[in-house]
Parts: structure tokens; C-alpha cells; sequence
């Protein structure tokens, strides 16, 4: 079960920055602003951020931009980066052509 | 499916050393590596490693991958290369990708060793080509000999940052200076020191504010940050650089680990919690190396024979007590190294102010990467004494695990004591022979030999120097001061090379007497056509 | 612990109970959503984003062609979410005599709901997908079908739903409904809250079993691992729903991704796994199916593969509609891993009852009762709700 979380508690609004356009993730293309504005919608996990706006989800994996997302994230909810759960890390964790993903083979 | 009694994924230190150690325990190992050559980060290692014999000090990093890969190799590890580990599965699986396809391995065992990545900070211009990891710019030189620009600035005064400053010097790269947000350098003194003599400025408590150019990287904005890392208007000092290497930290690759469900702390990034053997909270899944938490080379190796002791004792091919005498031995190695003032715990202190022996830790060190002319001599490898004939200064003034010094002189002349990151100290009424084994055995290349009674009028100094193309003796050029500043006319009098050192010249330079505390680099000068 | 009152208490926040939520404030009535994990933290943001009528059985054809026809078309802007809805059709593969026969059939079903769906033989395939390989015999195409984005559909009508109002508590897991005076009228939560309503409504997947049963309601349900995969983008190949009868199904995504799911038939056994986590197993066949019905595929790389659970009715279609038996409960769960693209019209239903107004759809069919002792039933063989396991 995930941590108790009232999605109505008061974040304050959303104030836009001076470096709201620089981007954080560099697969997506995903700006500091567009995450912000994110969790001022009520997406409150780096999980649903990730699923509405792609970031983490590029080539890398998050790999470069995971911290990143964490830290902005958590100044907008006013917690630690610590409490926030990073998104399920999911297999390959390599990219891989599907013809060779699918191409099966016994070890011997 | 192919069964071991050990699967080690990564064949970088920590995974080849849990690989060579689990074999000699009769396990049967499998190495999985994704890349074409083994060895991980110790093939971009061209520097000499610190800490004691045991710990392979003063041997070159790329060395000692050699070493690693002769040592598996004769206790028959499998190593598999280009072969992507995809994923952990139940019940100790993994799936790897090989060539064309994708194939099954079961271990009783698994140690995961995937290492570290490069952390990067954004800002304006940070996704410009040009602005690299600095291993990234470390494997463009050192393992595919192609120098990632010509003129560098490099963020991060860490060891990550001070090493590879270094190397792209050697490279022929131009580095116009290194700076870091922090108010102290972060890496070790003697790294930073052998940066600052060639002349490379230091920006403490500096930050990167923009990078701009026309498709790459063409010029940096840096500016100085208040005790709340925020930018000092007014500070902003514009460098035209073509490459910008961000030494930013490095977060453990800890995937595999979380895919296959351990239970993860943080601890610069996530890492699994692990017990003293290194087993994950998964029976019979070790972690080892940077992925169980950033540490130096020298440590994973350690870390990596510790996980193997933890997985020859759970499968039966240690003894409860067996595994636990070696195991003792290791941790002891390892704890030599975990002391001083850049041990886990005094990381990012920035309130030390006294070696462990009581001298005051020289702040222009920390803070321009040199040490003071004033306060040199305080140090015990310096020293006030007069000398009469040649003799070793040591500028080795932080507690740092090192000792290849001890050992280097035959003639009891340096003393580290038992404490490896005790600072050496020149033994009164030793008879220095002017071998310069000391010299070429000190990483951090903070040995000289000096000798102000040779000539009236003037000393030599013996320095360390790793650069190409070498002065030759007669040689004429400029004396660098330690912050790399212009000093006086110097002379190169002899140019030694040997086996014995590794690569490392011995240059000695003629400077006027009263230079001889304070020339510690040579500049040749620019023959004009 | 504390008690909190609101018109309907919500349970799950997949795209039925979000849309539930939506709709329901949109209407002025008071909503609390518990959701054990996050928002949408189960299938509907797993699943391959098919808006799919064809194919479908006849008792919850209408459902599906409601939200086709009436809902998802405009969302994007009724939401303010671009929930990436395309109305491109769909294109099923088949690979044999057998395959020509069931797309025939799925025509027929189709045509009874009044959606147009052709039966493609060779070229005629061809002219639609040009990938397409040998292996592919007979395909039906739907035009009338699409593909939506989960993520940003279970999302968007969650934004908008706690925009206006609704209360969404994450990390609150419902274990138990009270009834009072004969009436479900609370939800009890594992950290010992009690929320009231005047309607409970339970859209829990697979926990919802759990949840019906502490009011005595048994839902005769499976679940079952499923799994997919995404590429890394790729330049505009198809815009249209693509499945197979080898059991595969999914979509190039606005993005450009490739996003495939396909049982390898294993699954089953992979029941004592605690989470849904993927296995190196059904990734690797995903790919090879694929890779035999559109070649060009096999170059592409795979970022990510992925699990959920799926909540399997014994009788292939979902249990939706109020328990008249416990007055005030309402339920939408064993979807069977087809409930995303009827998921709005679900929610829209769901809200509509609790408010006492009628459904806009005939839902009768997919009564709680179905199940029930001593009811004239049909022998229930296979509870697959995929395609054919066949390799």
C-alpha cells in the first residue's frame, strides 16, 4: 500500500519561474515548468508524472533525469526528495531490438 | 539452462575480484559484461592507484584490469562480453542479450557489480553537444584516443574532476579551470595540487550558469554562489571553452537490483540494503562495487572478494568459519581505506581543519589547489631542517589512505607508519641516494627531490612528469610556482626514465637557490620557428 | 481514525472510478475516491489503449460502442487533457480458415450493434497495413474503432474530477463495507477510516472480489498476469488498432512508440507472484509474434515491458451495475482486460445509477447475479479473455 496522501491538501499555486523552460529530461524533451505545472494538477508521484508527461521514459530510462525529476517534485510538495518513491524500474534495463528480444535461445 | 554457482554481473574491479575469488573457492563462475572489454572503469585508468600493496597501489588502474583478467582467465571464469544483462527474474535468473538473440542463465548465486553513472545538473544550454560526463570525456581520450575538444572547463573538484582535469592535460587538451559550487575542493589534495602547478585556475563556491554557442558549446557563464548555492549578480565571469565536463557525482546503476525486488536505501541514489557480506534482502543476491554505494576502485575490489566469501559460504564451499577469517582479513583491508578525512563519514565536511595529527590543514589547498609557500614547511614530509645534500619533500598534507611512498625508499628515509592515511614524514638523519623511487611511486605526484647544494647559487628540484613530448636535458624554460604562475629561468639538467617508474618521468630542473621551496613544474619554451 | 461523509464513496481510481468521479461532480454531487496505490495504478494505465468495439461480445458491445460514439470522441476537450484519442479503426490478423471464420462471426456481431466491419483478404490487407507479412491470411477492419492513451484518459478525468471538487485519498485501502440499516453506506479503510455515502461505489479490479464479499456478494473471478511492451519512437507506420489472432494486440502511439501486449499462454502460472512484476518469459514472445505477422518491427528497440494484473470474470465479461441485494452498492470489476475503452461509458453508467437515473446503455446482461447458485448456466471452459494461446 503507498503512503497516505489527501490529493485535496493545499499546495499553494502554481508560480512559474525563471527557469521553467529549461529542459530536464533530455529523451522527452520534458521542461522544469511542465513538471511543475504537473504536480500543481495533482499528479503527487513521480509515477504519475512520468505516465502523463513521458519524462523518464526516453532511451535512457531516467538514468540522467531521475534525480532531477525527484528534486522538482518534491520542492513543489514541499517534502524531502527522500520520501518520494522513484517509478518501478522495468526490464530491459537496455534497450533492445525486438528481433533479438524475440529470437529466444536455450543456454547450454 | 546453463547453471553457475556464481553469476557476477559487470567485470569491472568489483565483479572481476568477486569472479577471481568466488573460482579459487572451486565455485563455478559466469561474468556477464556489456561491453566489448572487460575490465569497467580500470581501463580509463591511466593513473596510479592509491593505498597500500595489497590494495594494488601505485599500479597504473588499466594495469591492474590486466591483472584482473590474467587472474580470471587462470581460474577459469566464464566472462561473458557483449552480453546485456536485461533483467533478474524469479528464481535467480538472469535473461542476456548475446549477439542476435536472448538466452537464460540460472546462478545459486548472483552478485550484482553494475558500477556507477554520471549525475548531470541542468542548466541553460546543458543539452548543447559539448557538454559531456567527465568519464565520458575520460573514454573518449583514454579508451578510444579521441580528445573530446580543446579548450575544457570542468565542474566538479572531486577526484572524478581532478583525475580526468589531469588527463585531459595530457591529452593536449587546454583546461581553463575547474570549478565547483562547494566552498572547499571535494577530491584529494595532491590531486588537485598536480592540476593548479600546470597553470589551471580554481573557482570554489562558482557555478555554471550558461552554456552558449551555435550548435555546440561555445562559451560558459560562471558565477560565484552564496552560502544558499544561489548566484552572486554582479560575479559572472564569461570562458570560452568548446567543451564543458560536468564531475557532478555518480549515481550507483542499481536497476538490477530493484527489478529483482531488493529492498533499496538511499545513499547518493538507491542503493539495496546489504549485510556484511554484501547479500542483498534477497537470499543469495550480493551486491558489490559503486552500485552498493560510490566509493573508489580500490574499495569495490574489496567489496567484490567480500560478496564472493558471502556466496561461497551460502552454497557450501566455505565453512561458517572459514568464510569468516577471510572475511575479517578483507574488512580490515577495507576499513584501512575508508579512513581519513575523505572517509564515508567526513565526505563534504567542510568544518576539518586539522589533519588527524594535529597540523592545520592548509585552506589554500582546499580552497586554489596549492599549497601555501607559508605554509609548507609545517608539514612533516617538508619539514624546516636544513639539508645538506639532496632530500625528499613530500607535499602530502591530508589523511589520505596512501603509503607506496614507505615502501619505495630502501633507506628508511620516509615513514607512513602503520595508520595508511597517516602523512609520511622524512626521517631525520636518513641518507637520501637520489634513486627517485619515491618520486615515480607517489600517485599523487607530490614527491620532489630537492638538493639546494649542488652549485652555489642554485638547487635542482626533482619533479614527476607525465607529459609528451619530454624535455630533454638542456632544455630551457620557465619554473611553474604551485599554482602554476611563472617564476624563473629554469634549466633541465637530467631526464630519467626507467621500468621502475612506471611511465613516470623524473625531471630535474636548475632553478636559482632561492626558488628551490617554491618551482615545482617546468614549462619548456615554445621553440619559435 | 475518523469518519468522512460525501454523496458516493468511490472505490478505485482506475479510469471507472475517475470517470465516475468526473461525471458525478460534474453534476454537483459529492465524491470521496480511495485508491489503495496511485492514481491509476492498475490495468487502466496498462493496457494498450484500444478504443475497440469489434470483437466484442454481444453483452457488452453497447457499452464499448457508447464510449466510441458518444464520449471519447470529444474528451480530450471535454477533460482539457489531450487524452491522444484517434478514431483510425482496427485491424485484426488471421492466420487461417478457422481465423476467416471467427472474423465472420465478429462482422455479424458487429453488424447487429449497427458498426460496420469488413472482412480484408491478400492486397486488400495490404493496402491497409503494407507491413504486413505472409503469416497473415484474413484480417477484419473496423474503421469505427481507435486507440486512446491510457495513462493521460485515467489521469486527465482524475485532474478534472479533483478540479471540481471530487476528494481523491491515495494509499487508503478499503477492506470492508458496513451496511446500515440494510443499506451499504460505509467503507472501511486498512488504516481504520470509515468513509460514509449514500452510494458505494466499488471499481477495484481484482480487489473488489474481496471488498463484495464482506457483504456476502460473491463475483466467481481469476486473475491473471499480463504484460506488455513499449519500442523507442518510430516515424508514422500505422495509426490504426492492430491485434492478431496469435493473441497479440496494440498500437503505434501519438508519440511514435510501439506499444504491444501478448499472453504467452504461461501466465497462469505465474499466480504466486505478490506483485505483478514482468517475467523474461512473455516480453521475448510479444516480440516473436510480432515479429512474424510485421517484420519491419524487428528493428526496433524495446525500452520497457511491463505487468498488471487482470481481473477475469468466469464468463469472459465484466460485472457492472448496481446489487440490488445490498441497496446502495454499485460495482464495475472483472473486466476481463478489455474494460479500457468502455472504461468512460463504465464510469458515466456508474454515476448515473448512483444519481437514480437510468443507464444509457441496455447493462443487464452483465448483472452480479449471472453467477448464482442454482442458475441455468453454460459450461465454462476457458477463462482466457485473450486471443488463442497458439504460438
Amino acid at each position: 500500500m503507498a503512503e497516505y496522501l489527501d490529493r485535496s491538501k493545499d499546495i499553494g499555486p502554481y508560480v512559474p519561474q525563471e527557469d521553467d523552460d529549461r529542459i530536464v529530461c533530455r529523451c522527452e524533451e520534458i521542461t522544469k515548468g511542465e513538471i511543475r505545472q504537473a504536480v500543481h494538477m495533482g499528479l503527487w508521484t513521480m509515477t504519475e508524472v512520468k505516465r502523463m508527461l513521458r519524462c523518464g521514459m526516453g532511451l535512457c530510462q531516467g538514468q540522467t533525469c531521475t534525480k532531477n525529476i525527484k528534486r522538482i517534485i518534491a520542492a513543489e510538495l514541499q517534502v524531502s526528495p527522500a520520501q518520494l518513491e522513484e517509478p518501478t524500474v522495468r526490464p530491459p534495463v537496455r534497450p533492445v531490438e525486438m528481433g533479438v528480444f524475440g529470437n529466444e535461445v536455450e543456454s547450454l | 539452462m546453463k547453471r553457475y554457482d556464481l553469476i557476477v554481473i559487470g567485470a569491472g574491479p568489483a565483479g572481476l575480484s568477486a569472479a577471481i575469488e568466488a573460482a579459487k573457492c572451486g565455485m563455478q563462475v559466469g561474468v556477464f559484461d556489456e561491453n566489448a572489454r572487460p575490465g569497467g572503469q580500470l581501463f580509463k585508468q591511466i593513473h596510479k592507484f592509491f593505498g597500500s600493496k595489497e590494495h594494488k597501489a601505485k599500479i597504473r588502474g588499466f594495469q591492474i584490469g590486466y591483472e584482473l583478467l590474467e587472474e580470471a582467465k587462470k581460474w577459469q571464469v566464464d566472462v561473458h562480453l557483449n552480453a546485456v544483462v536485461m533483467g533478474i527474474y524469479e528464481p535467480l535468473r538472469i535473461t542476456v542479450t548475446e549477439e542476435d538473440y536472448i538466452t537464460s542463465y540460472a546462478g545459486d548465486n548472483i552478485v550484482i557489480a553494475t558500477g556507477a553513472s554520471e549525475n548531470m545538473v541542468p542548466y541553460d544550454g546543458w543539452t548543447l553537444p559539448g557538454v559531456i560526463g567527465a568519464g565520458a570525456a575520460q573514454t573518449l581520450m583514454n579508451l578510444h584516443g579521441v580528445l573530446p575538444g580543446k579548450r575544457v572547463l570542468m565542474v566538479g573538484s572531486g577526484n572524478v574532476g581532478l583525475v580526468v582535469s589531469f588527463q585531459l592535460l595530457q591529452a593536449g587538451c587546454e583546461v581553463a579551470a575547474v570549478i565547483d559550487a562547494a566552498p572547499r575542493i571535494g577530491g584529494y589534495g595532491v590531486h588537485a595540487a598536480k592540476v593548479a602547478r600546470t597553470g589551471v585556475p580554481f573557482y570554489l563556491s562558482h557555478t555554471i550558469v550558461k552554456a552558449e554557442g551555435n550548435g555546440k558549446v561555445e562559451k560558459v557563464t560562471i558565477a560565484q554562489v552564496d552560502d544558499h548555492w544561489q548566484v552572486v549578480k554582479g560575479t559572472e565571469k564569461e570562458l570560452e571553452v568548446d567543451t564543458i565536463c560536468m564531475a557532478v557525482g555518480l549515481s550507483p546503476m542499481s536497476q538490477l537490483a530493484r527489478l529483482a525486488g531488493c529492498q533499496m536505501k538511499e545513499n547518493g541514489g538507491l542503493v539495496p540494503v546489504c549485510d556484511a557480506y554484501g547479500q542483498t534482502s534477497l537470499e543469495g543476491v550480493f551486491a558489490a562495487g559503486d552500485v552498493a554505494g560510490i566509493e573508489e576502485a580500490s574499495s569495490a575490489m574489496i567489496g567484490g572478494k567480500i560478496a564472493a566469501l558471502g556466496a561461497a559460504k551460502r552454497s557450501g564451499f566455505l565453512t561458517e568459519a572459514e568464510a569468516e577469517e577471510k572475511y575479517k582479513a578483507y574488512q580490515a583491508s577495507l576499513m584501512q581505506l575508508r579512513r581519513g578525512m575523505f572517509s564515508h563519514e567526513n565526505k563534504g565536511r567542510t568544518d576539518l581543519v586539522k589533519t588527524d595529527e594535529g597540523y592545520p590543514l592548509s585552506m589554500s589547498l582546499l580552497q586554489k589547489g596549492y599549497l601555501d609557500d607559508a605554509e609548507v614547511e609545517q608539514f612533516p614530509g617538508v619539514g624546516t631542517k636544513k639539508y645538506i645534500g639532496i632530500h625528499p619533500v613530500i607535499e602530502c598534507t591530508q589523511n589520505i589512505p596512501c603509503n607506496p611512498c614507505q615502501d619505495a625508499c630502501h633507506f628508511g628515509c620516509i615513514q607512513v607508519g602503520n595508520e595508511i592515511t597517516a602523512l609520511p614524514q622524512v626521517v631525520q638523519g636518513s641518507h637520501c641516494t637520489n634513486c627517485g623511487l619515491c618520486v615515480a611511486s607517489c600517485s599523487g605526484q607530490a614527491i620532489f627531490l630537492v638538493d639546494e647544494s649542488s652549485e652555489p647559487g642554485f638547487a635542482t628540484i626533482t619533479i614527476p612528469y607525465e607529459f609528451l613530448p619530454l624535455p630533454q636535458s638542456g632544455d630551457k624554460g620557465m619554473a611553474l610556482d604551485r599554482g602554476g604562475a611563472p617564476l624563473c629561468e629554469a634549466e633541465v639538467v637530467r631526464v630519467r626514465t626507467s621500468p621502475a617508474f612506471d611511465h613516470t618521468a623524473l625531471l630535474t630542473m636548475r632553478v636559482p637557490q632561492e626558488m628551490s621551496q617554491k618551482a615545482r613544474f617546468f614549462r619548456r619554451r615554445e621553440v619559435v620557428q | 481514525m475518523k469518519t468522512e461523509h460525501a454523496d458516493v464513496i468511490i472505490v478505485g481510481a482506475g479510469i471507472v472510478g475517475n470517470a465516475a468521479a468526473y461525471y458525478l461532480t460534474k453534476a454537483g454531487m459529492k465524491c470521496i475516491v480511495l485508491e489503495e496505490e496511485m492514481i491509476g495504478h492498475g490495468g487502466s494505465s496498462r493496457n494498450g489503449g484500444g478504443v475497440r468495439q469489434s470483437g466484442r461480445d454481444p453483452r457488452e458491445f453497447a457499452l464499448a460502442a457508447y464510449a466510441a460514439k458518444h464520449i471519447w470522441p470529444t474528451l480530450s476537450e471535454e477533460l482539457g487533457v489531450d487524452v491522444e484519442y484517434r478514431q483510425t479503426g482496427y485491424l485484426v490478423f488471421g492466420y487461417n480458415e478457422e481465423h476467416d471464420k471467427s472474423i465472420a462471426s465478429r462482422i455479424e456481431t458487429a453488424a447487429s450493434f449497427g458498426v460496420y466491419m469488413e472482412m480484408k483478404h491478400g492486397d486488400e490487407i495490404k493496402e491497409i497495413c503494407p507491413y504486413v507479412s505472409e503469416h497473415v491470411t484474413c484480417a477484419g477492419w473496423t474503421p469505427s474503432d481507435g486507440v486512446a492513451n491510457p495513462m493521460r484518459a485515467t489521469l486527465g478525468y482524475y485532474i478534472r474530477a479533483r478540479e471540481l471538487g471530487a476528494r481523491f485519498i491515495t494509499g487508503e485501502k478499503a477492506i470492508k463495507i458496513n451496511k446500515i440499516k440494510g443499506a451499504a453506506r460505509q467503507v472501511v479503510t486498512a488504516r481504520g477510516n470509515v468513509y460514509e455515502g449514500d452510494k458505494i461505489i466499488v471499481a477495484a479490479g481484482y480487489h473488489g472480489k474481496f471488498l463484495l464479499e464482506t457483504v456476502g456478494i460473491v463475483v466467481p473471478m481469476q486473475k491473471k498476469l499480463n504484460e506488455m511492451l513499449v519500442t523507442e519512437p518510430a516515424p508514422r507506420l500505422f495509426d490504426y488498432m492492430i491485434g492478431g489472432m496469435s493473441g497479440f494486440y496494440g498500437q503505434q502511439t501519438k508519440h511514435g512508440s510501439l506499444v504491444f501486449g501478448c499472453p504467452s499462454g504461461r501466465e497462469y502460472t505465474f499466480h504466486e507472484l505478490q506483485t505483478p512484476i514482468s517475467t523474461s518469459v512473455t516480453a521475448s514472445f510479444i516480440c516473436e509474434s510480432l515479429g512474424i505477422d510485421l517484420p519491419i518491427l524487428k528493428q526496433l528497440k524495446v525500452v520497457r515491458a511491463w505487468s498488471g494484473w487482470v481481473d477475469i470474470s468466469l464468463d469472459g465479461v465484466p460485472v457492472i451495475g448496481a446489487v440490488e441485494e445490498v441497496p446502495g452498492l454499485l460495482v464495475a470489476i472483472a473486466s476481463t482486460g478489455h474494460g479500457f475503452g468502455p472504461g468512460p461509458a463504465v464510469g458515466y453508467t456508474l454515476a448515473q445509477l448512483a444519481m437514480d437515473q437510468p443507464s444509457p446503455v441496455d447493462i443487464t446482461k452483465l448483472h452480479f447475479d449471472r453467477f448464482d447458485y442454482g442458475k441455468k448456466q453454460p459450461r465454462y471452459f476457458s477463462a482466457s479473455g485473450g486471443g488463442a494461446l497458439t504460438r
